[in-house]
Formats: structure tokens, sequence, C-alpha cells
């Protein structure tokens, strides 16, 4: 409410006139003559008293009239919201990435926030939802401001990475549910790198008015950060110079050319500090060789002296863990020597394993423990003693690994240990003089992942293979098939356990892969992807995904998982540590897990470097953005102005019509006193 | 025929003359029909002669027969005189109906007149005061006696002050014979000044009455709010609540009305409260009584 003519105000002196008159004078009535005044005696003061109770109605009266009158001047008017408006959904996202936790940003945003929320008519309704990492709706479609508001300031700076592509997504599911417009308000940082590569995720549906309410003011804040880290994750060997070593790229956004100092911390002690040099907005690698780890798992981290606006992206975490190599049971059969030597010379080439080939015979393996093993690889022994058989079982269905190689012998034997299936036949390429390549590969698999595989197939398409078994896939995954279609490599959980299953030999008569420079690549993810150590520490980025138990129904007793995250809290619940298969890792920090398996391990957990560039969007960007929304609205500046649609409403009219009903009711009070007084006389 | 001697029905005649002729007229046919109450020139008593006594009351016929000599007494015998003594002050001008105090006091004073002078053939006179004597008729029997009266009475408008003591020395000079003196007042003053400032009338044998006439709204004003007040003698102003109106000058009134009629009855003069919306008849009454009394 306020008025159109204020200074009409100042009328309001003259309710002093009503209180002077009615209170505060003294009142004089018309003389009464009487015959003599020898009874009487005077009685001014109770006569006072007793006349303003008399008086008080039609004193209120007078009063409210002078009230109206000066209100009526002053044309008061009430703010309502324009007709729909009430109709409209209301929606606040407010972003919570981790480039938020730059400066005032965060706090900034949310306060704008607030006060939108603030000015919300109270009928209209409106749903709050926060962008991190993922877009989360934090309340349903209500008007209760006091769930609203709550909802608002529980959203807390995160670590994730925000991306509009994802809110676009999100808002377009909604758009389909709400049958009614919408006003989209963002508040974000609107930063550059949160577009997605495709413009059109981002577009909001046609009933849908995008506000945009960027939380950076001015230029993007000069920024440094240790934008990526290559550190082993396991480790045998501190003197080893190949594998104990910590490569960090130093980064530096709309920044000058600046000499930085890079440390690198173990388990909160500085071992290492270097002086790099990072040109004007561009990158160095700096390297600290070797790693000093203590036994079992190592906190570290890479950290710069940067003093920007940002210090919340100036370390980088990760974890090494330290350990004597590992062994590898290589089982083959009793005639094959070949697939031995080549699978061990490969692991032993391999950069970053470390691992022990112990090379046994299948008939030797009665009195073997697979426990005692990072993995077990059946090299073309598809026939086992059934005591050994059964102890890789039990092995496998409690967390171990087993590589099964599809040698010759699998033609005589149709039966596979562990897999739970039959050699359907083989293929033998050799015979036809038609030698088979491997068309398709599935470089996501962790046996065979590769970030950007070359032209050549990633160095697969080299390969033949001159004799292959024919498994039935069923519910195992095909990670690299045959150009005739014929799976490959197969992945298959089994309990707890994985058994990765190659269709042909380890050697160099049934294919010429250890031929390759690719099988080398190829043994040294799979034993790292089999022994689990990749998952037991290094880093991750947040929002990430930890498996923490195998898909498939557990065929023994539950275990429980345990989660400790960065803040030293469990975040599973009770029922969660027995059920839950994945983890999102939300925060940035060091993650402490015991796998299903019973498997501990240590996860540094690092926020997406894409966040680190805190240059926004351009203007024009922004425009389109919301220009591209079904209202074409514009792109508000930062400010905490909320732009509500309101009109005033004069209450001129009424308040006349107020002061004229008043005037009628102390007419007739009045001359209903006065109609007494000429009585009295 | 009471309505006659309503003050609101007298009060809208305007003639004395005939104000005083209804309220009489209506009186006395009022009496005929009493059998306890009346009066003509008839046989009282006998009484033994005594030396001095005016020989043309014996009895002659008695004293042939008995051969003893009596008096015959009849009542009414003898004429009295009435003087009338009306409070012409200011306070008498209050009024809270048809008719103010003096106006009330008029119709008595003019309905005494004319039964004293048309039906009882006394001799009647008027004296009309406030703070000095204003107005003298010395009591007659004459002709035109009535009128002058009459007259008298109507050139009576209120004035000034009332002050007993002043007026009643000149009182005791024009009150020669023994009668029957009717003071006509509100009597707002001190009654024990009051009667003793009368009470030297008393002492030449005249009966004394005491009309003390007072509005009703004197008596139990009504005030509906705090009101200011004008003395309308003194022009002196109070501003007065109603709830002491109520109660303790409802009291003080009572009180001095009391005081007023016990020191009145004290000193051997009547006292008769009459109040302005009441029949005139009690006066009237009251008169008959003290003259019938008095033979």
């Amino acid at each position: 409410m306020g008025f159109l003519a204020p200074w009409f105000l100042g009328g309001l002196a003259a309710l002093g006139v009503p209180v002077f008159v009615h209170l505060l004078r003294r009142h004089v009535t018309t003389p009464r003559p009487v015959g003599s005044l020898m009874f009487f005696e005077r009685g001014t003061q109770s006569s006072t008293r007793h006349r303003r109770l008399k008086h008080l109605l039609l004193f209120s009266l007078r009063f409210a009239l002078l009230l109206m009158v000066v209100l009526a001047f002053a044309n008061p008017f009430v703010r309502r919201t324009a007709s729909g408006a009430n109709k409209r959904l209301l929606l606040i996202v407010l972003d919570h990435s981790f480039s938020m936790r730059a400066g005032t940003r965060f706090t900034d945003a949310k306060q704008q926030a607030l006060a939108l929320l603030a000015a919300k008519p109270n009928s209209q309704k409106a749903q709050i939802m926060a962008l991190g990492g993922k877009l989360e709706v934090l309340t349903q479609q209500i008007a209760d401001e006091a769930q609203l508001r709550a909802a608002l300031e529980s959203i807390q700076p995160g670590d994730g990475n925000g991306n509009f592509g994802d809110l676009g997504r999100g808002i377009q599911t909604l758009g389909d549910a709400v049958h009614g417009p919408i006003d989209l308000h963002l508040f974000s940082d609107m930063q550059r790198t949160a577009m997605p590569a495709n413009f059109a995720d981002m577009v909001l549906p046609a009933s849908m008015t995008l506000v945009l309410h960027p939380a950076a003011k001015g230029a993007a804040p000069v920024n440094w950060t240790v934008e990526s880290v290559n550190a082993p994750a396991e480790l045998s060997d501190p003197k080893d110079p190949k594998r104990s070593r910590v490569q960090a790229v130093v980064a530096g956004f709309n920044t000058p050319a600046a000499a930085k100092v890079v440390s690198l911390v173990v388990n909160g002690k500085t071992i290492a500090t270097r002086k790099v040099n990072v040109p004007a907005n561009g990158r160095a690698t700096v390297e600290f060789a070797p790693l000093e780890a203590g036994y079992g798992f190592n906190r570290c981290e890479v950290r710069i002296e940067s003093g920007d606006a940002f210090p919340a992206d100036d370390a980088s975490v990760f974890a090494v863990r330290r350990s004597d190599p590992e062994r590898v049971l290589f089982v083959h059969a009793a005639g094959d020597q070949r697939s031995a030597v080549y699978f061990g010379a490969a692991l032993n080439a391999a950069a970053q394993a470390s691992f022990v080939l112990q090379s046994v015979a299948a008939e030797e393996t009665t009195d073997l423990d697979p426990a005692k093993y990072a993995f077990v690889v059946l090299s073309d022994a598809v026939v086992l003693p059934s005591i050994f058989e059964h102890t890789l079982q039990q092995y496998v269905t409690k967390g171990g690994s087993v590589l099964i190689a599809l040698g010759t012998s699998a033609a005589h034997h149709a039966r596979i240990p562990l897999w739970g299936g039959d050699v359907k036949g083989t293929h033998e390429y050799a015979r036809a003089d038609n030698a088979a390549t491997i068309g398709q590969v599935d470089f996501t698999h962790p046996a065979l992942e590769q970030a950007q595989p070359g032209s050549d197939n990633g160095g697969w398409s080299e390969t033949k293979i001159f004799y292959a078994a024919i498994v039935v896939a069923g519910q195992a995954r095909v990670a690299a098939r045959l150009s005739d279609g014929t799976p490959l490599l197969l992945d298959k959980e089994v309990g707890e356990g994985r058994v990765l299953l190659f269709a042909s030999g380890l050697e160099n008569l049934t294919n010429d892969l250890p031929l390759h420079p690719v099988f080398v690549a190829f043994v040294d993810r799979t034993a790292r992807y089999l022994s689990g150590s990749e998952q037991l520490s290094g880093s991750r980025l947040v929002d990430s995904f930890v498996q923490l138990r195998a898909a498939t129904e557990p065929l023994g007793a539950v275990a429980n998982v345990e989660v400790i995250d960065p803040d030293g809290r469990r975040p599973l619940s009770l029922s969660e540590a027995r059920t839950a298969q994945t983890l999102r890792l939300e925060r940035a920090g060091f993650y402490q897990i015991r796998f299903a398996n019973g498997r501990d391990a240590v996860i540094g957990v690092n926020p997406d470097r894409r966040e680190s560039d805190l240059e926004p969007m351009a203007e024009d960007v922004q425009q389109l953005w919301s220009g591209s929304s079904g209202g074409g609205t514009t792109a508000t500046a930062a400010s905490t102005e909320v732009e509500v649609k309101y009109r005033s409403i004069s209450l001129w009219w009424w308040v006349m019509l107020l002061a004229l009903a008043l005037v009628a009711a102390e007419s007739a009070l009045a001359s209903g006193y006065m109609g007494t007084q000429r009585e009295e006389i | 025929m009471q309505r006659f001697l309503d003050p609101a029905v007298l009060a809208g005649i305007s003639s004395l003359d005939l104000l005083a002729k209804t309220v009489v007229d209506g009186f006395v046919a009022g009496l005929h029909r009493s059998p306890d109450f009346g009066f003509s020139q008839e046989f009282a008593e006998y009484r033994a002669y005594a030396p001095g006594d005016d020989l043309r009351h014996v009895d002659w016929n008695l004293y042939a027969r008995t051969e003893r000599c009596y008096l015959k007494r009849y009542r009414g015998e003898t004429n009295s005189q009435l003087t009338v003594l009306l409070d012409a002050s200011n306070s008498m001008q209050y009024t809270s109906g048809p008719s103010s105090k003096m106006d009330y006091a008029r119709f008595i004073a003019a309905s005494l007149f004319y039964l004293a002078i048309r039906n009882q053939r006394d001799a009647a006179g008027l004296i009309v005061f406030d703070e000095e004597v204003r107005e003298y008729v010395n009591p007659s029997t004459r002709q035109g006696q009535l009128v002058r009266l009459f007259a008298a009475l109507e050139r009576a408008e209120p004035h000034a002050r009332t002050d007993f003591a002043k007026p009643l020395r000149h009182f005791q000079e024009l009150l020669h014979r023994r009668g029957i003196a009717i003071v006509i007042s509100d009597f707002y003053q001190d009654p024990a000044s009051i009667v003793r400032a009368i009470e030297p009338l008393r002492f030449h044998g005249n009966e004394v009455v005491l009309f003390h006439i007072l509005d009703p709204q004197e008596i139990r004003p009504a005030l509906k709010g705090s009101s200011l007040l004008v003395d309308l003698e003194t022009d002196e102003k109070i501003e007065v609540v109603p709830d002491y109106a109520r109660t303790i000058y409802a009291a003080k009134v009572d009180a001095h009305i009391e005081q007023l009629r016990s020191l009145a009855r004290g000193a051997g003069m009547d006292y008769q409260l009459l109040v302005t919306d009441q029949p005139l008849d009690t006066a009237l009454r009251e008169y008959l009584s003290l003259r019938q009394a008095g033979n």
C-alpha cells in the first residue's frame, strides 16, 4: 500500500482539532437558570470526564472523518499483481555449483532469490530448485512462503559442475507436466563453461518466461587453479622413476603471466615445492618425483599459492595406495607355455601396474588359494581340479576376479568353468584362410578404455583373430566383437566378483594380438580392472559414481558397505548401506569407503575444473537464451529488484465513500446532542 | 371540576379575575359535596354572657324563656382580614413547565383574594416584596378592592433578590389588625433567618401561613448531563454534575424543606409546600381551615 500524493498527509495535523475540542477544551454548555444555587456545588472535573465519555462516539466519528478526508487527498493505493499473475508458477532456480563459491556470488544470488520470494503474492504458487551437479527439485508447487523460504535457505554452496543443459532438460520435463505459464528466475553466475555443447538443450518451452539474475558482476576475476594431477593410484616402489612421480598442470584463467609456487602435500605434510612460470591465460606442468609415500593410503594434495578471488580451486587432491606388488595367478593348460610368457611380459611392461605373475598348470592348482591373488587368469584352462574350481567359485562370489581365455581346448570341452555357459562352437578362421578382425570395441569398458581412440579402432583394427570360441553373451556385457559379430570380450558379474571372458587365446597361435602394442595396454587395464586397484585409490571428479557392490543379487549374506564423506559423516543410512549399489561423490575431499567385497578405499574427489573458468556467458548469449523462452523477457541486471508485474489500485473513491458515510453518521449523532441541549434550555 | 384547579389549565387563562372565579367556583362546588366540611352563617353554639359582650348577640328569645342571658354564636360571624405577602424576587420566575413559580403564586393569591372578598366578605390586602416592599394594597372590603388587588398582582414582576429581614420591618407597620398573613415565597434563605424574620407577625395575633412555592425541578432536578447553572438572583454560574443533583442536592432540599417546616411549626406558623404542578385547592383549603380555626 502507498500514497500517490503523500504530501497531503501533512493534513493529519488537523486531527488535533477534534482532540482539542473533545478532550482538551473544557466543554461549555448553554447556561441553565435555576432559582438558587444555595444547594449546588461545583463539579468541574468529573463533569469533564463524564462529557468525554458521553461524546466519545462523536469524537471517534469526527476523528475518523478527518482522517478519511486527509487520506482521500493523499490518494492511497494498493499494489495488486497484474491479472493472471497469480496463476503463473514462479520457478526459482538457484545455482550452487562450485564456481558460486567465488567471492560473494552465492550469498548475493541467495539474497536476490529470497527477495524475489518475499515479493511473491501470497496466493501465487512457487517451486524451488537447486542447480549443481544435477537439477534438484526441493519443493513441490506450493504457495506456502515459509516452506519455500526454508527450502531456499537450505541450499548451500556445492562442489558440483552446473550445466544449463541439465537445467533445460529438467525444465522441459516440468513444462510438460505443468499446464500453465511459468516464470523461471535463474540465479547464477552464468558461467560460460556451464553451457552445453548444443544450445538447443538450453531452450525452454514456449510457455516459460526466463528471467536471468547474474550473480557475477563485471569482468571475470583472475583465477589460477590446479587443473589436473597425474599420479599413480597404486605405488609399490617409491624409487621407481617411471611410476613414482606426480605431474600437475597449473592453469590460469584471465590471468597475466606469473610465477607460481606449487606444493605437494602428503598426509598434511608438504614434501616438495616447485616454482613454475605460468604464461598469461595458459598452462604449465610441474612434476614431483619421487613420490615419497608410506604404506597404506596416502592423502595427497597439489596446492598452488595463488592469492586469487577463488581460493577453493587452488588444490587438487588424490589418494595413493602404497603396497607390495600383488600376485597374479596364471593358470594355463598343461601344454600351453606361450600365453604365460606373453601375458607376463605385457604385465611387466605396463607402467602403472604392480603385479607379479605366478604361472601354474591347471593340474597343479589343487592346493592353491585364489584369495591370495589380485586376480586369476585361466588361459585355455577349461578343465580344472574340482577342488580348485569350487574354491575359485567361492573366490569370485566373494569379490574375486577371473580372466578366462578360451584357446583351442575349448573346442574339446564345451563347458566353461565359472562362466555358467557353454561353448556353442568355434570359428576357425585360419582354416578358411580368412582371419577375422576386431570390428567393434567398447572403449568405455575399463579393460579397453581409451579416451580418444584413433582411426585404427584404437589399435585393434590390425589385430587378426584366427580362432575364436562361440559363446552366447546372455546377460554378459560384450566389450568387443569380431567383424562377423562374434563376441570376443565379455564381462559378467558373478556374486560380488567379476569374470572377464576372452573368446580367443592369449598366445600368438589363435590370434596375433600379443604381437601388437595394444596388447600391453589391454593387459595393463585388464589387470587394474580385475584387481580393483583402480577403484581403491586415486582421484575422481565430483558427481562421479563409485560402484559399491555388484549389480546382481547377492548369493550369500548381505554385506554392508561403509562410506565416510570428506566431512566425516556417513552419507548412507543403514538400509542404504545394505542395498546401495553405487555412491555419488557429491563433495570435494577424501572419501573413505569399504566395499561390499570387504576392500577398503580412499578416494580423492575434486570439483570439475571447468568450474574454475569464471568467465560468464556473453551478454548477447544471455539475451538470446532469455529471448528464446516463450515470454520473450529480457535479462535483468544483477540487482535485488524483482520484476513482478503489479498494478496500482487507487482507493480514493472508497475512502471518500467512507468519509461521506462518516459525515452522515456524525451529523445524525451531533444533531442528537444539540437537540438535548435545546431541551435543557 | 378538579381540572379547573390544575395549574396547567390555569396557565391558559390570561385574566386573573376569570382565573380566580374559575378556581374558587370550582373549589366551592366541590366543597358542597363534602359532608365533613362546611361553612355558612349558621348557628354554632351558645355562650354565657359576660360583661362587656355586645348585647346585639344576646339570644333574647332564650332569655325570655329561661331568663338566662346567652350569647348566640354563628360561624363566620366575623369578617377576617387576609394579607398576602408575595415574594417577587428573581428566583420566583424559574419554571420548568407551563407556569413559573411567580405565575403559580399569582394564581394562589388571586384565588385567595376572590375567595376572601366574594365568598367570605373578608378584607384582603397585598404586600409585594423582594428585598424591599414594592407594592402595598391596604386590606379592605371596599368596592373595587378585588380589581386593585388583581392589578397589583399583574404588576408584580420578579425583580431583584429576596431578603426577608428588610421588608419585614415594614410588614409590622402595615399590618394593624389581626388576621391571616400568608407569605408566598420560594424561601431560598436560611430557614432560621426566615422564621426569625417572619415570626414577629405572629405577635400581633396574626395567623401566619408560609406557602413554600417550588418547581418540581427544584426538588428533584433532572440533569441529562453536567450543566452550567446560573443563579437567577445573583447571576453566579457553576457547573454541576447529574450525580450530585440526583443525590446530595436532593438531600439538601429535603432537609431545607423539613427544617423550614419544623421551625415554622415551632414558631406557631403553618407551613405548606406547594409544588407548581399540583392543583391550587391545597392552598385554598389551608386558608379556609385557618379562617375557621381563627373564629
